[in-house]
Order: C-alpha cells, then sequence, then structure tokens
C-alpha cells in the first residue's frame, strides 16, 4: 500500500505544473543567429562567384597562351620549309 | 521580406512559450532547452515560406520542436559515449545528467518527487516518452499526439499506456532503493 501510494505520488508530482516563460532577450538571439546565416550565405555566393571568375580567367590565359605558341610555331615551321630560292617548284 | 519578417514575429510571441517549455520537459535543462528553442525558430523562419499549411502552425511547430529536441540528446549521446570507452548502455538516456533538474514551473515541495519522475521518464524509448510527455505535461489530446507523431490514435494509447506501465514498474524497482535511505 505505502509503496502504490508512493508511486501514484511520483507519477503525479508534475499535476499543476506551470509554463515557463523563456528569457526576455530570446528573441534577440535568435535574431542574430538568423542574421549571420544569411550573411554566411551572402559571403559564400561572392566565394563561388570569384572562384568562377578566376578559373574563367586562367582558362583563357591559358587558351590566349596557347594560341600564340601555335601561330609561332607554325611560322617557325613555314620558315624552315620555304625554298631559300622562293621557287615552289624544282 | 517584411511580409515574412512580420508573419515569423507573430509566430514567435504566439509559441515561445510552447516551444520552450517542450524542450524544458524533453531535454531537463534550462540551457540546453533555450538553445533548442533558438534553433527551433531559427528552423521555423528558414522553412516559413515552404509551409503547405496541410497542418495547424501548432501541430507543425511542435513536430519541428520535438525532431529538434531528440536530435539534439543524440548528438550529446554521442559525444559523451566518445570518452567513454567501450562502454555502450542499455538505453542511451542513462548518460543524460537529470537527477538534479528542478524544473521552474513545479512547486517547490513536489521537486524532489518530480526529480525522480523525470529521472525515469529518461529511461523510456524514445516514442514512449514523447506521448507520455505530450500527454502528461502538455495536456494534448490522444488525437492531437497522433497527428503530432503521425501515428494512428491508438498507436498513442498504446505507446502512453505501455510508458506508464514502465515507470510504474521502474519506480516499484526504485522504492526499495527509497525505503533504504529513509531507514
Amino acid at each position: 500500500m505505502e509503496k502504490e501510494n508512493w508511486i501514484e505520488n511520483i507519477l503525479n508530482s508534475t499535476n499543476g505544473i506551470m509554463q515557463v516563460t523563456p528569457s526576455e532577450n530570446m528573441f534577440s538571439k535568435i535574431q542574430q543567429k538568423i542574421n549571420k546565416q544569411n550573411k554566411l550565405s551572402d559571403k559564400t555566393v561572392w566565394l563561388v562567384a570569384a572562384s568562377i571568375a578566376v578559373l574563367v580567367l586562367l582558362n583563357f590565359t591559358v587558351l590566349l597562351t596557347k594560341t600564340k605558341e601555335s601561330k609561332t610555331s607554325t611560322t617557325i615551321y613555314f620558315e624552315n620549309t620555304l625554298n631559300q630560292s622562293n621557287q615552289l617548284y624544282q | 521580406m517584411i511580409d515574412k519578417q512580420s508573419r515569423f514575429e507573430k509566430l514567435y510571441h504566439e509559441f515561445k512559450i510552447l516551444v520552450y517549455n517542450v524542450a524544458l520537459n524533453y531535454l531537463q535543462n534550462t540551457e540546453d532547452a533555450e538553445e533548442v528553442t533558438q534553433d527551433v525558430f531559427v528552423k521555423i523562419y528558414n522553412s516559413l515560406d515552404m509551409f503547405n499549411q496541410k497542418s495547424s502552425y501548432k501541430t507543425w511547430i511542435y513536430r519541428i520542436t520535438i525532431n529538434q529536441c531528440l536530435d539534439f540528446l543524440k548528438q550529446k549521446n554521442s559525444q559523451k559515449r566518445f570518452f567513454i570507452f567501450g562502454k555502450k548502455s542499455q538505453n542511451e538516456q542513462e548518460y543524460l545528467n537529470t537527477t538534479t533538474f528542478e524544473h521552474p514551473g513545479i512547486l517547490l515541495e513536489q521537486q524532489e518527487d518530480a526529480k525522480i519522475l523525470f529521472e525515469i521518464i529518461n529511461t523510456l524509448t524514445e516514442n514512449q516518452k514523447t506521448a507520455f510527455l505530450l500527454s502528461k505535461l502538455d495536456g494534448l489530446s490522444n488525437p492531437e499526439i497522433a497527428e503530432m507523431m503521425q501515428l494512428s490514435i491508438s498507436s498513442v494509447e498504446s505507446l502512453i499506456f505501455r510508458a506508464k506501465n514502465s515507470l510504474k514498474e521502474k519506480l516499484a524497482d526504485k522504492f526499495s532503493i527509497y525505503r533504504k535511505k529513509l531507514k
């Protein structure tokens, strides 16, 4: 009997529990977290955009360099193979 | 943007007490409850545009809160287990330090008994604990709990029944320890 009463008391110990109000600065903390995550996402966008720009520039530079090299080597080839007397038919 | 902000603020003022108290009952720690409350509302803000209104705001927010509490506990437990070599507890909740939790909403004369109850509640399975807390502490009806947990009403009834039986069994075991302390 004592055991049952004790168990009942424990189970009923939360009867009449009152709701607790969170601290007054809770909302400002939430707002700070939201603002922080928004700032971070803007940063990420700029970072990605900058990375793409750098990649494009690098590719463009490499392409340009390769084109120049190709033109130069073609010129050298023609210079070497051109008949000294400028005779096309021998 | 302004509209979203004002909707969000309205939701905050309407549900801040609900969210905080659910977190407090679930986590049994004031600092953790505050942290989770903040995370819940950040999640609400981020998901507000996608809310499809299939359920009420209350149900939706309850779900986010419970899920956030569960994720928080899992994270906390995995951090603690890292420091305990080779020990695998039968019940995850053993790791929680709950015996000293004094719920600020409970009368002083009931605090000691409530501490014991909260300690035992943490030994329940996730679903049993959720259903029991929502029923006992939040005063939700079984249909409300069923909608919140996306279960049938009979499943909820079964969970609460098993939770109560489990609590009574464990309290019966605890009684002998309690008697010895009195002597």
